[in-house]
């Protein structure tokens, strides 16, 4: 195991002297994020801010004067402009206006008579403050129909209640921290799997391809280290730098998200929430699950690394790992697989179900212990294989 | 020192064009032995079998058949062993550039299972006697071809090994730097160490070579001092021995 070791302190000492490789994989994450989590929460909240905080744009055909009076009675909510002049769809895809309403010409004649009233809403789905305005007014048709409603029961004589049959009163069983344990459950495997992968590829292919293709593995493996502990070593490199790599782009996210909560308008319920989820136990418990996947990782990295000719090679046999660590990630966040009862003894992707678990409060021991279990195995396997079909000939030498 | 026995090693090559798979075998019934003090030169065309049959010699590839004994430690049984004993220097001149060349010994001598500290000391040694202490501590992503063998040479030669295996180490290097390594072969030779050299550069063979093998074919062709081929064959230079054999292959 020295010699394994050894190699590892080879591998580190050629990264140290590599500053911009160090710079990119350590620093830049913890960089990244908080500028883009920053940037993304200043335009969301501007853009938030400037929308709620004006009257909606709306334009007006009511020849009976049926809606204009409630409309003006709003003028934190509603602005009545003049019709634009050309077409209308246009206009609103110009956001010259948010909303067209378009109430029945002989409006207030029917609802003198009891009538069902018809308004033709036009409004544009992809533009967010049409759809604020859209549901503004709903909002408004809502108690203004109650308002009719009851005017129509007074004129019968019949109790106003009638036009409000049910009173629905809803308790919220989960609360926020489950909601966002299920959100931040639902895509943490996913990201760790992808930093793991991606993160350690690029060092892997350095350390093995990236030797055959600089000419310095005969040298190494012409000392009197063992092949077997240079693997392991090579192994051991590869896999602790992807879980840095994950763990210092997950540390950039969670403080980036944290500092993003504490600073926002948030819900108080998201802060205490956050703050509920990140117990020492369920990081625990993931990172643990964390490491036979690395191990598994840096195992099909290390095969593909070695068995190549040249760092192109290893690059082009990898770089498609990433699209299935992507499919296995995208899959783990789909809504409804922990309801899947085959889904815990799937290699990997129980992972990514126990992990999601985890930070739902539908943690189930029995299915945490097969996926350690069965990652353990899978990974000690990929190790075995690993250093006995890299110990040969026909790997090592294959230039 | 190193007794070869019949050495035999075959590899499988996929045709581009058809795709079938062939054997060729690179290595065919060599048998020699060098003793301590000797220099013993092989000679060879590229693809002759030159480079494989000291790759066995130094333990990095096992022969398919055949025995090799490197100060009485059998190679295949006992690889690392055999490793300890050889000094090898490879054809590669790659060296790890992102190192200074006394970081890199300073490794490779813990590698070799040296204390870092007297792997430095011999380190320092060695690149003082191969002319290179003012480059001791500068990173060799610059280095000229020269500077990294001889940085390689010190390399192999840092754990005082009984066996040294040099794989051309003059080409492409220019006439001062293949002075140098020819003088270090000769202090080698003097030590009493068993030297092995493969090369392509004639004169080189007849200036400190003891003995040589002509491989061709991946067989040994001659066993002997340079003087006594060349009479052999009945020419005046080792050249025209290649010439005759590849005649007769014809």
């Amino acid at each position: 195991m020295n010699g394994a070791l050894l190699i590892l302190k080879k591998e580190y000492l050629e990264l140290s002297k590599d500053r911009r490789t160090l710079f990119f994989t350590f620093v830049m994450p913890l960089i990244l994020y908080p500028v883009i989590f920053f940037m993304m929460s200043r335009l969301g909240s501007q853009d938030a801010a400037a929308r709620s905080g004006r009257p909606s744009r709306v334009c007006l055909t009511d020849p009976s004067q049926v809606l204009g009076q409630p409309l003006r009675a709003e003028p934190k909510l509603f602005q009545v402009v003049p019709r634009p002049p050309g077409d209308l769809r246009q206009a609103l895809r110009d956001q010259k206006v948010e909303l067209s309403l378009e109430v029945d010409p002989d409006g207030a004649a029917k609802l003198a008579r009891s009538e069902t009233l018809a308004v033709k809403v036009l409004y544009d789905d992809s533009d967010e403050s049409s759809k604020l305005a859209l549901d503004r007014f709903k909002g408004l048709l809502g108690r203004q129909e109650t308002v009719w409603v009851q005017a129509r029961l007074g004129r019968l004589g019949a109790s106003p209640q009638l036009a409000v049959p049910v009173k629905l009163e809803t308790v919220e069983a989960g609360g926020m921290s489950l909601f966002l344990g299920k959100l931040i459950g639902s895509f943490l495997p996913y990201l760790l799997m992808i930093m793991m992968y991606a993160g350690a590829m690029q060092h892997g292919i350095y350390a093995t391809a990236g030797e055959k293709e600089r000419g310095t593995l005969l040298s190494l493996l012409s000392t009197r280290l063992p092949r077997t502990q240079i693997i392991i070593g090579k192994l051991l490199y590869i896999f602790s730098i992807g879980i840095l790599s994950a763990l210092v782009n997950l540390l950039s996210m969670a403080l980036s998200v944290g500092r993003l909560v504490a600073t926002a308008d948030a819900h108080p319920a998201a802060v205490t929430g956050v703050a509920a989820l990140a117990t020492p136990s369920a990081l625990g418990l993931t990172f643990l699950l964390m490491v036979p996947l690395g191990l598994f990782f840096a195992n099909f990295i290390l095969l593909g690394g070695i068995q190549a000719r040249n760092t192109l090679e290893a690059s082009t046999a990898l770089t498609p790992g990433i699209f299935v660590v992507v499919f296995l990630g995208v899959f783990s966040m789909a809504p409804g697989i922990e309801k899947l009862a085959w889904l815990p003894y799937v290699p990997v992707l129980n992972v990514s179900l126990a992990i999601r678990k985890l930070f739902s409060q539908q943690a189930n021991g029995f299915e945490y212990l097969v996926a350690l279990a069965m990652t353990l195995v899978l990974a000690g396997l990929m190790t075995w294989i690993s250093t006995r079909m890299l110990n040969r000939e026909s790997a090592l030498f294959r230039v | 020192m190193i007794r070869l026995e019949d050495l035999h090693k075959t590899f499988l090559v996929k045709d581009k064009r058809t795709h079938a798979q062939r054997r060729i075998e690179a290595v065919r019934g060599i048998s020699l032995e060098v003793g301590p003090g000797e220099i013993y030169g092989l000679l060879g065309p590229n693809g002759a079998g030159k480079s494989t049959t000291l790759r066995m010699i130094a333990g990095l590839m096992r022969p398919d058949r055949g025995r090799i004994e490197v100060c009485g430690v059998d190679t295949v049984r006992r690889p690392e062993e055999a490793r300890a004993l050889v000094g090898y220097l490879s054809t590669d001149l790659g060296v790890y550039s992102r190192f200074t060349p006394r970081e890199l010994l300073r490794l490779f001598g813990e590698f070799q299972g040296l204390d870092a500290r007297v792997a430095e000391r011999r380190g320092m040694h060695l690149l003082e006697e191969l002319d290179l202490m003012d480059f001791a501590d500068v990173r060799m992503e610059g280095f000229s071809g020269g500077q990294k063998q001889k940085v390689s040479i010190a390399r192999a030669l840092l754990h005082d090994p009984r066996v040294v295996i040099f794989d051309e180490p003059t080409t492409g290097l220019d006439v001062l730097t293949a002075k140098t390594v020819l003088d270090l072969l000769r202090v080698m030779k003097a030590e009493g160490r068993a030297v092995v050299v493969s090369t392509h550069v004639m004169p080189m063979v007849e200036a400190i070579c003891d003995r040589v093998g002509i491989i061709f074919d991946g067989g040994l062709h001659g066993d002997a001092p340079p003087r006594e081929i060349l009479a052999r064959w009945g020419v005046g230079s080792l050249d025209e021995v290649f010439f005759k054999l590849a005649e007769a292959r014809a």
